[in-house]
């Protein structure tokens, strides 16, 4: 299995946890230590209380292990950030390669909370740019058909 | 570390910052100087409220940066034998994690926010999609909108998709309800320029806030909301529940700043509140069993 722990991640991330750990996931979740995985997705929900990706890593010897995400966006917020339902289906077809960095689960399970996010040309899918919890998502470079794109800084309604 | 390494991690801790920053205090959305003169009438709460600074006004992972924001209040009074044995029965999934460092840390803070399990283990009724109740949804940091009728005021919370009809005709609270449900018996009047809302008969099965804090049905619950700009609303509460709490519970001031109806679209354009449902069909049959479990280590 590919999995890289970078330690910029690592080091970064540890020191959100002050403003990340203190959320109701951040009580299954292990922040301090994210994990990278390459992988290629084989379902995405796009529904409350928060869209869940599944993908699958294909290890070093051929050996094939099923992961879970959960994004820390719920639909209402991946909204503001342009990426509606559309949009997030197309982008995470299943066979979609992907890199994903997650917080994975302290239970061991192959379950994670999903913070950073790119397709195979390197482009930040649903927002998720390594934020981490309170990440506001980004609207990123192709809005779907009938999306009123504005940039993130417009979109704060005060 | 190599130069592009920590170019990369230079960006991203500035990522960081701003995700942590951009928001006003508590989560708020941060003050406009544009709204300072708009005229308002002290006695029109109706409009999109929010306590959350994000785009659209959300919370979700995008609040709680410090434990108090989904809290009623911090300064939480002695309970009673009965409610000692209601709060240790609820077992919520907020706050400081149960016997970490990060709890330990904490000794200032009151037991209920450094008790967190993970969801999969925990009682919380709301992890299932039953009604929040109202001390609970108005804490949480999502919109909600009051609609002023003349002889009620609807108070439709986005999450959830919960409504409170809060009686304005001149009726009584209602006492010693035969009843109990969800969301209680709410009527409301004029003080001055503050909105009194009396609620009695609220479903013991509700929390009072995500740390699990219990009520009994007998709690009688006040709200005092005062409009003190053209863009805040100011709310405190006190909870009167001798079954449970041996002295009344007043909130901390919950503030709300406005959002104007097309401070929220959907990708299509569609302004107002969204249709933010918890349907079991979402919350229990699929993201319960494939990730909320497992992460939890219920389900291997």
């Amino acid at each position: 299995m590919t999995r890289k722990l970078t330690f910029t991640w690592a080091a970064l991330l540890a020191a959100a946890l002050p403003l990340a750990a203190h959320h109701g996931t951040g009580a299954s979740y292990d922040l301090a230590h994210p994990v990278t995985l390459q992988g290629t997705v084989t379902e995405f929900h796009y529904t409350n209380p928060h869209p869940q990706l599944f993908f699958d890593v294909t290890g070093e010897k051929g050996e094939v292990t099923h992961w879970g995400g959960e994004f820390y966006p719920n639909p209402a917020q991946l909204i503001q950030g342009g990426w509606g339902r559309r949009r997030s289906e197309a982008a995470l077809e299943p066979g979609t390669k992907i890199t994903v960095t997650v917080a994975p689960a302290r239970a061991g399970t192959k379950v994670g909370a999903i913070l950073k996010l790119l397709n195979d040309k390197g482009e930040v899918l649903l927002g998720v740019a390594g934020g981490g919890p309170g990440e506001v998502p980004q609207g990123g470079p192709s809005p779907g058909p009938g999306a009123e794109q504005k940039p993130d800084s417009e979109q704060k309604k005060e | 570390m190599s130069n592009l390494t920590g170019l990369l991690g230079a960006a991203l801790l500035g990522m960081l910052s701003t995700a942590a920053f951009a928001q006003g205090p508590r989560g708020i959305l941060a003050h406009n100087s544009a709204n300072d003169n708009k005229p308002y009438n002290k006695h029109d709460i109706s409009g999109i409220w929010t306590r959350n600074g994000s785009p659209g006004g959300y919370g979700g992972g995008g609040t709680c940066r410090d434990c108090g924001d989904r809290g009623y209040s911090a300064n939480v009074p002695a309970p009673t034998p009965v409610g000692q044995k209601m709060f240790d029965k609820n077992k919520p999934s907020y706050g400081r994690l149960l016997g970490s460092a990060d709890a330990a840390a904490h000794p200032e803070e009151p037991i209920g926010r450094r008790r967190a399990v993970p969801p999969a283990n925990d009682s919380d009724p709301y992890q299932h999609c039953n009604p929040m109740g109202p001390t609970r949804a108005l804490i949480y940091p999502d919109p909600m909108e009051m609609s002023v009728l003349p002889d009620r005021v609807l108070q439709q919370f986005e999450w959830g998709w919960g409504t409170r009809v809060l009686w304005t005709d001149g009726r009584q609270p209602l006492i010693d309800p035969d009843l109990p449900v969800w969301w209680g018996y709410s009527t409301a009047h004029w003080d001055g320029d503050t909105f009194v809302v009396t609620t009695t008969g609220v479903d013991d099965r509700t929390w009072v806030d995500h740390y699990g804090y219990p009520h009994s049905a007998d709690m009688v619950l006040e709200e005092r909301y005062r409009r003190t700009a053209y863009d805040v609303l100011e709310l405190t509460m006190t909870i009167n529940d001798p079954k449970v709490y041996t002295q009344p519970w007043k909130s901390e001031l919950k503030q709300f700043r406005r959002l104007e109806k097309d401070g929220i679209k959907t990708v299509d354009g569609w302004a107002g509140l969204l249709q933010d449902v918890c349907a079991p069909a979402d919350e229990v049959d699929l993201f319960n069993k494939r990730i909320r479990d497992p992460a939890g280590g219920v389900i291997k």
